[in-house]
């Protein structure tokens, strides 16, 4: 039997069936599409730094600076910025770690992850934070240090923020 | 010359005719026996232990399951009244919606779209298990799903299928610096051509090698001449429109896995006619357009779950998962990605008075981030590093292999697929690590007989949670987000220092350090606050307002445990039986992280 008869057969087929068989309750509707992404919301009149920063984590592998601020607003990524060095003048390395808006939220919490730190060594650091498209948010924090642990230690402190 | 002479003549050459087409008949079919019995020599490149031992008296049963669906599609279809043609353009009125989702449903389930007919998409995509993966054991231990080739396995998870529809073409929004959209982990499936990322998700899985594993996408367009539905598929979208003139050999080579080295890396093997070719791609696009159909009907994304009742006013959250609804919004945190509907900024002094959704959140904000997941050395993918019988690799670089995600796919990287928009390409090094954020619906639908997916006292449904699967409990998952950094550690997964328990109080580093979200890690729970998100994560399953279409087909068995004998019996430490050291690692691959542009900073 080739396929065009064989196609055919099948569609009387179903034909009769249909023309047979009642009506089946509609089980099958399409939903609305319900597009959403994160919201840009406006920007924040100022944005300043409300508590920190401070090093939240300072193992030998990993040390972790936080601080808080108003909700910069505007884009929902974010990223926190680390500038740092052992130069307390000279702040030559940077990190930064992204985070994302909450607008329901009043204050937004910046993390930075700083990784490969040498051993037993004071690192001096600001803060601040940008949008995703690099516009500074304009909050900056003073200079402030901290001395990585030596190698020979374990995990150096480490506690939820409260 | 006498006429029995040249009868003789005649018949004799007949004879010499018919028994050289008989031989090369003959040579051609034991050519198939022989190319068959090479596809079904199983690949087993993997170390004792790795493949879980019911693999595939479970892939057989998943089957058995696809089949009873099928055969429900099937009588769905014939019992369909048939669309009335009206209006200008022509539109197939009145039941033409349940005619295209009723074709997208059987194509999911048909297991005549693999080269060895033993693999349907849905033999990774269970509706019992939220249409993600459908095989407690493999999600324990592979976590990706063996191929038509068995046992060439994936990558990753199967993705939930739920909700999947409604993400939008991939897109760079210039204003956020951030991707929304697309389909897939690595959002490669982007919509690009048929403007529906969920269409073109459903185009991957049949020319997968490692999956459904046609060698060419004509083959879509082969196999659907020859279903039961055909007469289904040219109602909706047009009659003739199968109507291809395809080689005598496209059957053979159809059979045949993609990536055989007999297709010398050719990945249109099928000789046709460039008018045949479009007829075939067009057919190939109308695949998936009638499965995206089916995934946005509501017999996969219904909104029937207990959260929705909730938005209606029809159900009240218990305590603990208002509890967890809050945490949610609140101190968890989560609703940064995991978008409920809600959003107000506030002004300083202001207190949120907002009421809940009263759209249907989706759970997701499309986009895509690094969590810092941990390498999982129990993904089959890294031993595939040996030919199968046909000289097929599937991954060349073993434990060398480093999952970009994003990244990868905007430098058209292995493993992925390629970047149709060069613009995207410089992007690559600010999201590399970056997966998709999945809707967390239906996070927790589990068969009715497994009525959960955390490990206890009762039966429970294992999954495997996040792209590579690392995660066996909704409970770890939240835990990891709550403190991956508190609990960090220099250690591959295996390795976790005396005294400390791995998924518990020791997290082993991420599989890649760039890039790594920074708004979970230390949120500051209580065990207690936990459980409660949990427990809130678990009202988004479908089901609750009206019955989740074949939920009931599950015949396997759930897993079951211990808690007073068994130590891992407990969601914190679900799967932790079936952990193993992450063998010393190679450096990443040149091709995955040197591929420009250069990854920042450089991944080891």
């Amino acid at each position: 039997m080739n396929k065009t008869l064989a196609r055919d057969l099948n569609m009387n087929t179903l034909l009769l069936k249909l023309a047979v068989t009642p009506a089946v309750t509609c089980l099958l509707t399409s939903n609305p599409i319900a597009a959403q992404v994160s919201p840009t919301t406006p920007r924040a009149a100022r944005v300043q730094i409300t508590q920190g920063p401070a090093i939240e984590m300072n193992k030998e592998f990993l040390t972790i600076v936080r601080w808080t601020t108003n909700n910069p607003g505007a884009s929902p990524e974010h990223y926190g910025v680390v500038h740092y060095g052992t130069d307390p003048k000279n702040l030559s390395e940077t990190a930064k770690s992204p985070i994302r808006l909450n607008p329901d939220h009043a204050s937004t919490v910046f993390r930075v992850r700083l990784d490969n730190l040498k051993p037993r060594t004071t690192y001096y650091y600001t803060v601040g934070s940008e949008e995703a498209n690099g516009t500074d948010d304009g909050a900056k924090s003073a200079v402030k240090q901290f001395t990585t642990p030596g190698e020979s230690q374990r995990a150096g402190r480490s506690r939820a923020w409260d | 010359m006498k006429p029995t002479t040249s009868i003789s003549t005649v018949t004799i050459c007949a004879a010499g005719i018919a028994a050289v087409l008989l031989s090369s008949c003959t040579s051609a079919i034991q050519r198939n026996k022989d190319e068959k019995k090479r596809v079904t020599s199983p690949y087993n490149p993997y170390p004792p232990g790795i493949l879980p031992g019911d693999l595939n008296s479970e892939v057989e049963r998943v089957l058995r399951e696809v089949d009873l669906v099928e055969n429900r599609a099937l009588a769905r279809w014939h019992a369909l009244a048939l669309p009335i043609v009206r209006g200008q353009p022509p539109t197939l009125q009145n039941t033409g919606t349940e005619a295209i989702e009723t074709l997208g449903e059987l194509m999911n389930f048909d297991r005549n779209m693999s080269p060895n007919r033993n693999q349907a998409c849905m033999s990774c995509h269970m509706p019992y298990a939220g249409f993600g993966g459908p095989i407690p054991s493999v999600n324990l231990t592979i976590i990706a799903y063996p191929g038509t080739a068995h046992f060439r396995v994936g990558k990753r998870t199967p993705q939930r299928h739920a909700y999947a529809p409604f993400f939008p073409v991939l897109q760079y929004n210039q204003t956020q610096g951030l991707f929304f959209g697309g389909n897939f982990y690595d959002s490669r499936a982007t919509g690009v051509l048929l403007r529906n990322p969920d269409a073109e998700q459903a185009q991957g899985p049949p020319v997968d090698t490692q999956e459904m594993g046609f060698p060419d996408t004509a083959c879509v367009a082969f196999r659907l001449t020859t279903a039961a539905y055909r007469p289904l598929f040219e109602l909706v979208w047009g009659a003739g429109s199968l109507d291809i003139k395809f080689p005598r050999n496209t059957e053979a080579i159809c059979d045949i896995p993609g990536g055989a080295s007999t297709f010398r890396g050719n990945t249109m093997p099928i000789d046709l006619t460039p008018e045949d070719r479009t007829k075939a791609n067009d057919a190939y696009g109308h695949w998936g357009q009638s499965i995206d159909s089916y995934e946005q009907s509501v017999q996969v994304s219904p909104f029937s779950s207990k959260f929705d009742a909730f938005l209606a006013g029809n159900y009240n959250l218990t305590a603990d998962e208002m509890a967890g609804f809050e945490l949610f919004n609140g101190k968890g945190n989560c609703n940064s990605c995991h978008l409920d509907g809600r959003g107000t900024t506030l002004r300083p002094k202001q207190h949120d008075t907002g009421s809940a959704a009263t759209v249907n959140p989706l759970f997701t904000c499309f986009g895509s981030a690094n969590e810092g997941v941990p390498l999982n050395p129990r993904n089959a993918f890294y031993y595939e590093t040996t030919p199968d019988s046909l000289g097929f690799v599937g991954n060349p670089y073993g434990f060398g292999y480093r999952d970009l995600g994003l990244g990868t796919f905007l430098r058209s990287g292995f493993g992925s697929g390629p970047n149709p928009n060069s613009n995207w390409t410089q992007f690559a090094p600010s999201v590399d690590g970056q997966m998709q954020v999945s809707s967390a619906r239906d996070v927790a639908m589990t068969p009715p007989q497994c009525p959960t997916t955390e490990a206890g006292s009762r039966p429970y449904f294992q999954k495997g949670f996040f792209h590579n699967g690392y995660f066996k409990s909704l409970k770890q998952l939240v835990h990891f987000y709550n403190t991956r950094d508190k609990f960090a550690f220099p250690v591959t997964s295996g390795h976790c220092p005396p005294g400390t328990i791995e998924k518990v109080t020791c997290w082993p580093m991420p599989e890649v350090k760039n890039n790594i979200d920074m708004t979970s890690g230390n949120l500051g729970l209580s065990d207690k606050e936990e459980d409660q998100i949990v427990a809130f994560l678990e009202t988004l399953t479908d089901g609750f307002t009206r019955p989740y279409p074949n939920i009931d087909v599950f015949t396997g068995t759930c897993m079951t445990c211990n808690p007073v004998t068994d130590p891992n019996c407990s969601p914190s430490r679900q799967g932790n039986g079936s952990l193993i050291p992450t063998p010393p690692l190679p450096s990443c691959a040149s091709v995955i992280c040197s591929a420009p542009p250069a990854t920042s900073p450089p991944i080891p």
